[in-house]
């Protein structure tokens, strides 16, 4: 999407104004992402809290010159995500669970996720091809980097970025479907 | 164009988008994006569709998620704006810097007045200074003069107006037989016109030899109007005339203004 700079520029300086238009803009997506990792509604309730007051106080450690903000954003929720993981509350909650991607989560294979398609995720899951839900779970929910993916997935460093391109491609078509 | 096809082509933008490239190649991407609009466009392109990915209409994330985040952030944050992404801070900076020389200027200007206020100030007090020197000494002399009034070495001679020359017109003399000394107070008489001055006599009356004590002299400038005379002979009488500037070898009688005798 288009990025809004000059809101981001605004938030920076202290607009609240801004900062809640941009919470508008991209919530919806990180809400997502960090669900996809914790699988509970509260919890990510609480984390995409944390993540958007981490954003406000550390807003000028971004630069519209040195990435997206939404790259940024991603990074923020992933990692704040992954930290709750490691919380007692996160290991109480989720004793029994072993899933090894979202869609495993998303396609009902556990107890916690009768509330997990609400957040739209699933209707574009059944539609693509494995490798490419395995791709987009290491790279866009997981924040795993090139290599680390391609040692995942055991394939050539190589072949990620034309497999990420295509997959992407595929999703591109669904979502602008569905859109 | 070749090359933003394989830019595109090659997935490297997917992988900018996630976070997934290292930060060498981020800032390669950076530079293309700077310098080529349809790259950008393929980058936003796939934000979306990422972003897209959990798009649900009827999905709404509770309110208390954004109250929980105003509540903690009031009065949290601390401005560190960037330098480079906004000319505001720069901005401001300068406007403060040029409000400061002004002021700077403005409180030097103001030091400069008050210099001058001061210097006036200090001319003021000397002018005051000297006042109240000249008026301890007009109190000092006044002083003097009543100590010597009231003294019992001097006695008090009346001289009243001459009735033919000047009947409102009288004087005073306060005498010291011993140390002849007389003090005249002239404040009866009328202020002398230019060119005359009175004089003042030692009067023996039998025969009437009058005897010059001296002059009135800058009638006008004495503030007071008492005069202070010495040597004067041994008198019966004081008469005070009115006598052209210099004044006179005799008495000129028909300017007798007062006359008084010197009681035994």
């Amino acid at each position: 999407m288009n990025q809004p700079d000059e809101l981001i520029l605004e938030m920076q300086q202290g607009s609240e104004k801004a900062f809640a238009q941009l919470y508008e803009m991209y919530s919806r997506a990180i809400y997502s992402v960090i669900h996809v990792i914790l699988r509970d509604n509260d919890l990510t309730e609480e984390v995409l809290q944390d993540v958007f007051i981490k954003v406000w106080k550390n807003a000028n450690s971004y630069s519209i010159e040195k990435g997206r903000f939404y790259t940024w954003l991603l990074n923020i929720a992933r990692n704040t995500a992954i930290d709750k993981t490691r919380s007692k509350s996160f290991k109480n909650a989720n004793k029994n669970l072993s899933t090894d991607n979202f869609v495993y989560v998303i396609g009902g294979h556990n107890d916690l996720n009768q509330k997990t398609d609400a957040i739209g995720i699933q209707k574009f899951v059944d539609k693509l091809k494995p490798l490419c839900i395995k791709l987009l779970d290491l790279l866009y929910f997981k924040g795993y980097t090139q290599s680390e993916t391609a040692e995942e997935l055991e394939t050539p460093l190589g072949t990620i970025k034309t497999r990420a391109r295509n997959c992407i491609k595929d999703l591109r078509k669904l979502t602008l479907q569905e859109v | 164009m070749k090359k933003i096809e394989e830019i595109i082509e090659s997935g490297t933008l997917e992988l900018y988008v996630t976070g997934a490239l290292s930060q060498r190649e981020a800032m390669e991407v950076e530079d293309i994006l700077e310098e080529y609009p349809d790259v950008k466009k393929e980058v936003e392109k796939i934000e979306a569709t990422l972003m897209n990915l959990s798009y649900d209409k009827s999905f709404t994330i509770p309110d208390s998620v954004w109250e929980g985040v105003l509540n903690s952030i009031k009065g949290v944050r601390k401005l560190n704006v960037p330098k480079k992404t906004t000319k505001l801070p720069m901005m401001t900076g300068w406007a403060a810097a040029i409000v400061f020389l002004l002021g700077i200027f403005w409180m030097l200007k103001e030091n400069n007045t008050l210099e001058n206020q001061v210097q006036v100030t200090s001319t003021q007090n000397a002018i005051l200074k000297g006042k109240v020197t000249t008026t301890e000494e007009a109190l000092a002399s006044s002083q003097e003069l009543l100590d010597i009034i009231r003294s019992k070495d001097y006695r008090e001679v009346n001289l009243p107006g001459n009735v033919a020359v000047s009947p409102e017109s009288y004087a005073k003399v306060y005498y010291n037989d011993d140390e002849k000394i007389a003090y005249i107070d002239a404040r009866g008489l009328p202020t002398p016109p230019s060119g005359k001055v009175y004089q003042v006599w030692s009067l023996i009356m039998d025969p009437l030899t009058p005897r010059s004590v001296g002059l009135l002299d800058n009638y006008e400038s004495t503030d007071n109007k008492v005069f202070k005379l010495e040597n004067i002979p041994d008198p019966e009488a004081f008469g005070i005339t009115l006598e052209p500037e210099g004044g006179s070898e005799s008495p000129t009688l028909t300017q007798l203004y007062t006359l008084g005798m010197v009681s035994p």
